[in-house]
């Protein structure tokens, strides 16, 4: 409704387009290494991300592809002895990663939040929800006990426990997985954060459930104007829900992009062997990662061009795909990034389809 | 084309090698063999005989003669320390493959058949390991008399309820697998299962308990001879050179320090190998092992 | 409460199994038991009257139920060279034993537990090797030889403790004095253990998913190692506890022995030597019903603990 071009007044004369909204997260070139029997593992390797506010990035990949790791390693979540080598994390403008281990420790749950893939173990079995909910209030804030309290009730209100001021004294196994993540949905908005990761938050849950529980942060995301970044498996909730979407291949950024250029055209193999059982965006979308032949890549042992190169059915064996090093994302078409050799080819093979 | 192979074939390393970079296990391991060597070359290595005493010579201090001194009967202390190794070694080989045995197979039939069986079995395990384990074999000792053997049927009857109890609850975390079922399904014959399937997988969990035993049974053959109710005397034993020295703690420390000394590196060592066992099986078995311990 | 009737059930099985271990182990004696406790050179007619003193003439099993059914009601039989009934010999014993196993607990929870979890949280730090090291030798010397080192060191060198006996006769201060020594060596060798116990669950604990939810959330470490992760060790922490109390008793055996204190150790040690059966098989009776005991006490703490255990 504040949209510029909408507006009566005459056009501004310098800026016609509106003004983008604020970058809330940003990484760049973020690495996170572990040491290994022949020197460092490069885990996640470079990665250069950002979600806007009110935005929702997805981030897609195989497991042990590094989506976890890289917002572990922004939030200074990187359990030892691997340590995030290089690369910059910006919250709102401001760089954190040199900051202190207390510092961070303020950031997390208050300005960045996370929630997890499996409520089941997610939450503490021997505290109840309420506890559990109050010692991230007091973590943040100087609430006193009653007030933290009775926030906590209006958190559970606020995610759709049904009687929450009863169910405040419940422990975890009293409740339903779907109850468990909203649980600790509550817990990750407790502070009204700037940015909320979900990592994989349906994976554990019901078909039925899983619904509820995405509309239940889109709300919240509508109401409060957070960034959300997805990380997901499911192609289906990324079509549904992002904005943006960012393709991980062995710890490396591999396509970025907006969905609708992403998802209609694809500009790196990788990219296309995930989407290939879905043709079209407005098609069938409930579908898994397919199985792609070959062997998920070792993140120790990466062939030193393109790490996809093994099980790419256009590059493979091609001298510069397993020789070079790997290819920085490249492309400017609107933000639309690929990291391939012959992304070229790629978009003449999509249009002769 | 090389690059192919080395990106999809994970890095092969023997697992035995796995267990050597851990380095509690290669101390221990070092150790160990030391000790063995030193049990096995006793007769050549020991610079006196154990057992000839020397009344002219007792209670001497270190000298170049004898560099751990002489006992109350002028025996060198060195030599018994020496020959007592071979004690605890046999020891602490013997209450391993007996618990071993024994535990795995009660364990395993707990486990495995369920039911009545299980429930039986788990209440006398339960029992067993009510009794301190030192006080039920001291009791043993007390009634079956005093003898290596003795100690060793007396250590390992205390030890085998827990060896027992760890095999039984690896076979519960076993029993459930998708290739156990699987071959049930085929019809497989229960024992047929049980070796082929159940044994080898609960095989190290089981070790590091026993590793554990064997360095309890160590420690409790010390304590026994210590009381006089293990290896009688002038059998040369660790426990029995300590109990020697006690009297003469304030003149001759030398005595009883020594020996101790020799239990403890020994129990390091074992102990050493069981935590290196432990931190290299996969994390599975180390909780499954973890809680009963 | 029907995890209390359970748990009774238990209780009473765990104990009626030890009432027949007990029985049996003397059954082990190779041989006559009454030629056994008399020796040698007993007469025909000696041996014929202790046989049946203790029943030794009848079934075995008619021996097994009487034994039972006395031991149910209290009667463990007499001591044969006293002639005091075996029960008054072993709690007139058993206040010594029970100080010091309890004292020694005591200071073995004190310094363990901390230990364990300051050394869990620092996991591969300077100070976790160090303190791992000194407790892989806490728990690898022989208790006895630790008490023989720390009298040669503490009273015979620095003569800051005595060395020998409990003063039950004594003032309270001199009791402590003497109990200072013995208690503080079972101490430090079940605190090692403990330390070393304590150390795993708490590394178990800490590498669950709730712990990184908690550090996700920005919970100060400080919460999260000594209230959220230490309230879910807690009950690995116990049973812990109980272990180290069955084996803390076979140690105060010793420690007594060296220490020339009176109490169950030494007590059955010299039936062990007087061949006084009935007293050897009615104090291993006691102590490990002992044992059992503690572990029910526990039992039920765990409950208190942990939510979902007290509501199957």
């Amino acid at each position: 409704m504040a949209n510029p071009n909408l507006s009566v007044a005459p056009p501004p004369p310098v800026a016609p387009v509106p003004a983008p909204r604020p970058v809330a997260l940003e990484l760049r070139d973020l690495t996170t290494v572990f040491p290994g029997d022949d020197g460092p593992i490069t885990v996640i390797d470079g990665i250069s991300l950002a979600v806007r506010d009110g935005g929702t990035l997805a981030v897609v990949g195989e497991s042990g592809s590094g989506k976890s790791m890289t917002f572990l390693s922004a939030l200074g979540l990187v359990a030892s002895p691997g340590r995030v080598q290089r690369g910059e994390v910006r919250i709102g403008g401001a760089e954190i990663l040199g900051r202190t281990p207390e510092q961070l420790r303020r950031l997390r749950g208050a300005v960045v939040s996370m929630i997890f893939q499996d409520p089941l173990t997610a939450l503490n079995p021997v505290f109840t929800i309420g506890e559990q909910i109050v010692e991230v209030l007091r973590a943040h804030s100087g609430l006193g006990r009653a007030a933290a309290r009775a926030r906590a009730v209006e958190l559970l209100a606020r995610v759709q426990i049904p009687d929450p001021s009863r169910r405040i004294d419940d422990y975890p196994h009293q409740l339903s997985g779907g109850q468990r993540q909203r649980v600790l949905i509550a817990m990750a908005i407790a502070l009204s954060p700037k940015v909320l990761i979900a990592d994989e938050p349906t994976t554990a849950l019901d078909v039925t459930v899983q619904a509820q529980i995405l509309d239940l942060l889109a709300d919240l995301q509508a109401e409060t104007g957070m960034a959300l970044v997805l990380i997901t498996h499911d192609l289906g909730l990324v079509a549904r829900y992002a904005d943006d979407v960012a393709v991980m291949y062995a710890g490396r950024l591999v396509e970025v992009g907006s969905i609708e250029e992403v998802f209609s055209a694809p500009r790196h193999p990788y990219t296309r062997a995930l989407f290939r059982s879905i043709p079209r965006l407005d098609g069938p979308v409930d579908e898994e990662l397919p199985a792609i032949e070959g062997q998920p890549p070792n993140v120790a042992r990466l062939p030193p061009g393109c790490a996809f190169e093994p099980r790419c059915t256009l590059g493979h064996g091609r001298a510069d795909c397993c020789t070079k090093r790997p290819l920085p994302l490249a492309g400017d078409r609107a933000g639309h990034r690929s990291a391939c050799f012959h992304a070229d080819r790629l978009d003449q093979m999509e249009a002769a389809r | 084309m090389s690059a192919t192979v080395t990106a999809s074939a994970p890095p092969r390393r023997s697992s035995l090698m796995r267990y050597f970079r851990h380095p509690g296990f290669l101390i221990g391991t070092i150790l160990l063999t030391a000790m063995l060597a030193i049990a096995v070359a006793a007769p050549w290595i020991a610079p006196w005989s154990p057992l000839d005493t020397d009344l002219g010579n007792t209670l001497a201090p270190p000298s170049a003669q004898h560099l751990l001194g002489t006992d109350q009967f002028g025996r060198d202390v060195l030599s018994r320390l020496i020959w007592g190794t071979r004690t605890s070694l046999q020891v602490a080989v013997a209450v391993m493959v007996l618990s071993l045995s024994l535990g795995m197979v009660v364990g395993a039939v707990a486990g495995f058949f369920g039911g009545w069986v299980e429930r039986v079995t788990v209440s006398v395990i339960d029992i067993l390991l009510a009794f301190p384990g030192f006080l039920l074999a001291l009791a043993l000792v007390a009634v079956r008399g005093s003898s290596l053997e003795s100690v060793i049927v007396a250590v390992a009857l205390a030890y085998t309820p827990r060896v027992a109890a760890v095999m039984r609850a690896v076979v519960l975390t076993i029993k459930p697998r998708p290739y156990v079922e699987a071959s049930r399904a085929i019809g497989m014959g229960n024992l047929r299962l049980l070796f082929l399937h159940v044994v080898p997988n609960s095989l190290p969990p089981v070790i590091v308990v026993a590793t554990i035993g064997a360095a309890t049974a160590i420690l409790a053959e010390a304590g026994l001879s210590f009381l006089g109710l293990g290896v009688q005397p002038p059998a040369p034993t660790w426990g029995n050179v300590i109990a020697d020295g006690q009297s003469f703690l304030a003149s001759n420390p030398v005595i009883s320090l020594s020996a101790g000394l020799c239990i403890a590196v020994m129990v390091v060592a074992l102990n050493l190998l069981g935590d290196g066992l432990r931190d290299t099986l996969d994390p599975q078995m180390r909780r499954s092992s973890g809680k009963m311990l | 409460m029907d995890r209390l009737t359970r748990q009774l059930t238990q209780l009473a099985i765990t104990v009626f199994g030890i009432v027949t271990v007990t029985f049996f182990l003397v059954r082990m004696i190779p041989g006559d038991p009454a030629q056994y406790m008399l020796g040698d050179y007993a007469t025909e007619e000696a041996l014929a009257t202790l046989r049946a003193q203790l029943g030794l003439d009848r079934p075995v099993i008619v021996q097994y139920g009487l034994y039972a059914l006395r031991a149910l009601t209290g009667d463990f039989g007499a001591s044969v060279v006293t002639g005091r009934p075996a029960l008054e010999e072993i709690l007139s014993s058993l206040p010594d034993s029970a100080l010091l196993a309890f004292a020694g607990l005591a200071i073995a929870v004190v310094i363990g537990i901390p230990l364990g979890i300051v050394t869990a949280e620092r996991q591969g730090s300077w100070s976790d090797l160090l303190i791992m090291v000194v407790a892989l030798f806490g728990i690898s010397f022989p208790v006895f030889w630790l008490g023989l080192a720390s009298v040669l060191l503490f009273s015979q060198e620095l003569k800051w403790f005595p060395a020998l006996g409990a003063s039950s006769g004594g003032g309270f201060l001199d009791q402590i004095h003497h109990l200072v020594l013995p208690a503080g060596v079972l101490g430090v060798s079940v605190a090692a253990y403990i330390t070393r116990l304590t150390r795993s669950a708490m590394l178990e604990v800490l590498n669950q998913d709730y712990i990184r939810v908690a550090r996700a959330m920005g919970v100060p470490q400080r919460r999260v190692v000594w209230r959220l992760a230490l309230k879910n060790a807690l009950v690995p922490i116990l049973a812990i506890v109980g272990v180290t109390f069955a084996w803390s008793l076979g140690s105060a055996i010793l420690i007594e022995v060296v220490f020339s204190r009176p109490g169950i150790g030494s007590m059955i040690l010299k039936a062990v030597s007087a061949r006084d059966y009935q007293l050897v098989q009615a104090g291993v009776l006691v102590l490990a019903v002992a044992v059992v005991l503690v572990n029910s006490l526990l039992d039920l703490a765990y409950g208190l603990v942990d939510p979902r255990l007290s509501a199957r």
